[in-house]
């Protein structure tokens, strides 16, 4: 199929370029660091988690154990979900604006591929490879804490596709600016202050945006535009619960899935009226 | 049915933050292309060649008037399995080898998996770049990347051959070569449309030519009906002609000059030639030769041009 041509090209792409090898890199450090500091010690009082040999808690069950070593893991991957964002948007913004060049964009256009296709192509190629980072990091300390710790987490491994989920939301934001402006700045740009004073101060409304009047029109609107946005915070959150074992709410991911859905059709209907 | 059709197409763009600026690109543009043909379109920078053909490959969309392809009313995405594009300024992920860069495109143009190995053998050896195929693309000089562009725009076997400026940047044996390939591509039956200001290229091969001018068609025909108004005739003399036998003459040839010994008469027909020679010998003036001068497409390309600019 013309699509999964299309990703292969994309994943080349972006193996071809080097801010996927830091973003990488920064995963092997972090990796490694994790590999050498963390550790378990048996007390008779119980277990516990050693940080660089030195006692992270006081000893307890077994069963607490598995409880510490879940919220040790939210740490690592609320760290690895900022990682993502600013790596991760970094490397990946340039692909749609960079298939749109002209000289390129001819040249895709004129095989019998659908403009929807070409859009979807680079967009899913972009999600795979932030997928492999993912993946690549979370297995690992999911490695070095089934190792060294004893506890075998499969929330944790579970969570690499809830993190890439959340990516992928994003991402159909900088896809949207991507098609619109062509233009790899302004994609990033977009995404990021998107995330930083959109779908942020929304999520947060009650404790911020709320208080600035009581006007309950107002407070609707605000909440509308929650439920219309992709709610990156609410869904980051959520693979955190997900992974110390407590309960999240599946809401946001439906709702995301329909709102970056509705971004992705958009940005293909505005790809779809260009002339190149 | 026509290669390609299209009738009536026009373009305006619309740029500037309130698409307030209009370029007409392309005005009423008809014309008809017969299957197996080499035809070429020319015109000077920004006339509206390479805007009609993306109008053809629904890169851009019409803003008015209809086109076809092998009798398909555009736009339509099928039937871009049948066509090869070799755009003006391409520019080919530079991370791949030649080689890749044939498969990729290869597969995006809908060329079966079992062929590839083949075709892309085939192709590289038909535009000469067997022995750079494993090299990266960002590291081909200009003409190595217009060779692939070739062959990529062969990788699906097309029936209709889009090439715009296809030996820009080509050394002249490479331009021979080019030509020979198309004509070769002819000699199976495809159809092939060229963009070109290089006049000299396309009077070479050419079936038929249509000259297009700041977005409008000025005319279209074969390459010898193109170049036929107007015959010149260089007259050799001996001495100087007199103004006043100047002035006679010019009263009914398209044109006359005079450069030392050498006059060059324009002539509509023979008989016109006749008349200023019979006007030259009753003037006593001496003639050394008389030679046709062949008229290029250049020189009758540039004479239309110069000619709607007077409008
Ligand atoms: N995408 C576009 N947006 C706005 N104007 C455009 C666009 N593409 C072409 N034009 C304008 O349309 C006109 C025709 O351009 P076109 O590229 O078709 O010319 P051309 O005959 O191919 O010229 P050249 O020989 O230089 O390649 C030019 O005035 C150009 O500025
Ligand atoms: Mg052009």
């Amino acid at each position: 199929m013309k699509i999964i041509t299309l990703i292969r090209g994309t994943i080349r792409e972006l193996a071809a370029k080097a801010t996927l090898y830091v973003l990488a890199g920064i995963s092997t450090l972090m990796l490694l660091a994790a590999a050498l500091a963390v550790g378990a010690d048996s007390t008779p009082d119980g277990k516990t988690i050693t940080f660089f040999g030195k006692q992270a808690s006081p000893p307890v069950t077994n069963e607490m154990l598995a409880d510490l070593a879940g919220k040790l893991e939210a740490g690592f991957a609320g760290g690895l979900f900022l990682g993502i964002v600013v790596f991760g948007v970094f490397g990946t913004a340039g692909v749609i604006p960079d298939a749109l060049e002209k000289g390129t964009v001819d040249l895709y256009l004129s095989k019998p591929i659908a403009r929807w296709q070409l859009l979807l192509g680079k967009y899913f190629g972009s999600v795979a490879v932030i997928f492999l980072n993912i993946i690549y990091f979370i297995g690992g300390l999911w490695l070095i804490v089934g190792l060294k710790v004893g506890v075998w987490n499969g929330r944790f491994l579970l969570s690499a596709l809830l993190l890439t989920y959340v990516f992928a939301s994003l991402y159909s934001v900088v896809t949207f600016f991507g098609v619109l402006s062509r233009n790899m700045a302004i994609a990033i740009i977009a995404g990021i202050l998107y995330l930083l004073l959109v779908a942020g101060p929304l999520d947060s409304r009650q404790a911020g945006l709320y208080l600035i009047s009581e006007n309950g029109i107002y407070r609707g609107i605000l909440d509308g535009l929650f439920y219309i946005f992709p709610q990156i915070p609410a869904m980051e959150s959520g693979a955190m619960h997900i992974i110390a074992g407590e309960h999240a709410e599946a809401a946001p991911y439906a709702q995301s899935f329909l709102s970056s859905g509705g971004i992705l059709a958009l940005s293909a209907w505005i790809l779809h009226k260009k002339d190149f | 049915m026509f290669a390609i059709e299209s009738e009536e197409l026009s373009k305006v763009y619309r740029n500037g933050i309130f698409r307030r600026q209009e370029v007409a690109a392309l005005t009423g543009f008809s014309i008809q292309v017969a299957p197996g043909q080499i035809f070429s379109l020319l015109g000077p920078n920004g006339a509206g060649k390479t805007t009609f053909i993306k109008m053809l490959l629904s890169l851009a969309s019409p803003t008015s008037g209809s086109a076809s392809i092998l009798g398909q009313k555009l736009p339509d995405v099928r039937v871009r399995e049948k066509v090869g594009y070799l755009p003006e300024n391409h520019r080919y992920p530079g991370y791949l080898t030649g080689d890749q860069v044939l498969r990729y495109f290869g597969e995006l143009g809908g060329a079966p998996p079992g062929a590839m190995r083949g075709r892309i053998d085939s192709l590289l050896g038909l535009v000469g770049l067997t022995q750079w195929r494993t090299m990266k693309v960002k590291k081909y000089s200009k003409g190595m990347l217009q060779r692939l562009g070739l062959a990529q725009a062969l990788m699906n076997e097309p029936e209709i051959l889009f090439l715009d400026e296809p030996t820009d940047g080509v050394d002249p044996v490479g331009r021979k070569e080019i030509r020979e390939i198309l004509k070769d591509l002819r000699q199976k039956g495809k159809t092939i449309f060229l963009n070109s200001h290089l006049l000299s290229e396309v009077e070479l091969i050419s079936d038929r030519v249509a000259v297009l001018d700041r977005g409008r068609l000025l005319k279209v025909g074969t390459v010898d009906e193109m170049t036929a108004a107007g015959q010149a005739y260089v007259i050799g003399i001996g001495g100087t002609l007199p103004e006043s036998v100047a002035l006679a003459a010019r009263a009914f040839v398209m044109g006359l000059t005079q450069q030392g010994e050498n006059i060059t008469a324009e002539c509509r027909t023979t008989a016109e030639l006749n008349r200023v020679i019979d006007l030259l010998r009753a003037n006593n003036v001496e003639i050394t030769s008389v030679i046709r001068q062949r008229n290029t497409l250049e020189e009758s390309f540039i004479s239309l041009i110069a000619k709607e600019a007077r409008k």
